[in-house]
């Protein structure tokens, strides 16, 4: 899996377990957290069978961000919510306690049709995508459309990691997206630094002319000039994306969308999974240096000789006596 | 580079090989105590001079010798090395001949005494000493370019969901 997928995995298993034993009641309460400090619990009560409650909780916002949030959601993200989900989900108020939202779902009022339904049940495993990403799909959407957005070169601040956010800069042609990318371990670090200076790179072969500009800085790049002190350290560098609108035409927007509100968890995913490989190959190496000093030891070569040596015979009294014969 | 590297090597081995005339050799000060002189530096008449070999300004290596041990040090660059080396030295056990600690300004050291000379054959002991250093040396830019190609690719991809 190169790409980070939109649904969360156990979420849609869940659902299409409880969705094929509808007609036995069970008790089921999970907990769960995801990357970025996602947390999810669903809750199916003896009572209700068919009634699903599923509870978010979203990374804790910066303080540049905390405006854009309404109600402990992002901004947009009830009406995103009412047009992905209409019909079969009820937005609770107030939410469970410790959670930003409370869906009720309703699984006997999903459509018959097999396909259909799975997209559903993908589409509410995706509840992540539909709420973090809200505000942005606003704005990218706006671009789309080249709606002259009325906040036209103002610094928006988006939140995508516990007390972390992003930063777009939406103009009437283009949308500049900002990522201060921040690692906590040293090796990390490195590693990403060099991963970002391959997006660069990739960026200028042949097949990608017409992905999104992508630059890499050490320093915060001009766009970042209205931006709070603390948002502007980075340890790994700032990373530019350019969206221009034939990014977001029609069915690219829900992908353009997810992959800029996870790029953080993009690449240190991958910084992790490189950090294991290595470990992989290290652990291999250590063992080929351990044989080569083995190597050294006469005792093992000895060893493995009278192994094969067959130039002494021990003869037993018997065949001793019948050779002198 | 690679016959810049067999050179060095090759002093190396040979700096080893007249280093390693080590002989059993107890302790001075105290009584029936017998430990690496190289390492404690209690007598100076017991040490040799060290031999620094350089390969370029950030590899080097350093051989001490005294009568009953030889250390060893070398130096590489970058964080892959640092990583790597640190993964070695927690293992150190199973090497017998890696110190736990590298020397001050060095990435790793060897500690070898006499109990290691005569438990093992000296030419084999340099081999694998040099064939350390070889495999190291390969190993860390083979998992350089690992990393790049590995970014390349998580790059690529990322940017194809766009277009």
């Amino acid at each position: 899996m190169i790409l980070l997928q939109s649904h969360s995995r156990f979420l849609l298993q869940t659902l299409l377990n409880r969705l094929h034993n509808l007609d036995k009641a069970i008790e089921l309460d999970y907990h769960w957290v995801e990357f970025d400090d996602v947390r999810y619990h669903i809750q199916v009560s003896m009572k209700n069978p068919h009634h699903v409650l599923l509870s978010v909780s979203l990374p804790t916002p910066p303080p540049e961000t905390v405006s854009a949030f309404y109600g402990g959601l992002p901004f947009g993200a009830l009406e995103a919510i009412k047009i992905a989900y209409s019909g079969i989900v009820q937005i609770l108020d107030p939410p469970r306690d410790g959670f930003n939202l409370t869906l009720k779902l309703n699984l006997s009022k999903l459509p018959p049709d097999e396909e259909y339904r799975h997209a559903i049940l993908v589409k509410i495993a995706s509840v992540r995508e539909v709420v973090l990403g809200a505000p942005l799909r606003v704005i990218l959407k706006g671009l789309g459309s080249r709606t002259a957005a009325s906040n036209l070169d103002r610094l928006v601040a988006l939140v995508h990691r516990p007390k972390e956010s992003f930063f777009l800069i939406p103009q009437a042609e283009k949308v500049t997206v900002v990522f201060p990318m921040r690692f906590k371990d040293s090796i990390d670090i490195v590693l990403a630094t060099s991963f970002l200076q391959e997006f660069v790179e990739a960026r200028r072969t042949a097949g990608l002319n017409n992905a999104p500009l992508c630059l890499w800085s050490p320093t915060p790049p001009l766009e970042l000039k209205g931006a709070p002190a603390e948002a502007l350290s980075a340890n790994a560098g700032f990373v530019t994306i350019v969206i221009f609108p034939r990014h977001v035409e029609g069915k690219k927007l829900d992908r353009t969308v997810w992959s800029l509100s996870t790029f953080h968890a993009y690449v240190s995913y991958h910084v992790k999974c490189s950090e294991g490989f290595m470990h992989t190959r290290m652990r291999r190496r250590v063992e080929s240096l351990i044989q080569a000093l083995d190597r050294a030891k006469p005792d093992s070569e000895n060893s493995k000789k009278t192994g094969h040596n067959a130039s002494f015979k021990r003869l037993s009294l018997k065949e001793g006596r019948a050779s002198r014969k | 580079m690679a016959n810049t590297l067999r050179l060095y090597l090759t002093c190396i081995r040979n700096t080893l090989e007249a280093a390693m005339c080590l002989q059993n050799f107890p302790c001075q000060e105290v009584e029936r105590h017998n430990k690496p002189e190289v390492e404690l530096k209690t007598s100076p008449e017991l040490l040799l001079n060290p031999v620094l070999i350089c390969r370029n300004e950030a590899e080097k290596c350093l051989i001490e010798t005294s009568i009953n041990s030889v250390k060893q040090s070398d130096e590489l660059e970058n964080i892959l090395t640092k990583k790597f080396l640190r993964f070695l030295s927690m293992r150190a056990e199973a090497f017998q001949v890696l110190r736990r600690k590298p020397v001050q300004g060095y990435d790793i050291s060897f500690l070898i005494t006499n109990y290691h000379c005569e438990e093992m054959q000296k030419h084999k002991l340099i081999d694998f000493i040099v064939q350390f250093m070889e495999d190291i040396d390969k190993e860390i830019s083979e998992l350089k370019m690992s990393v790049n190609t590995r970014g390349r690719l998580v790059a690529t991809e990322f940017l194809k969901q766009f277009i």
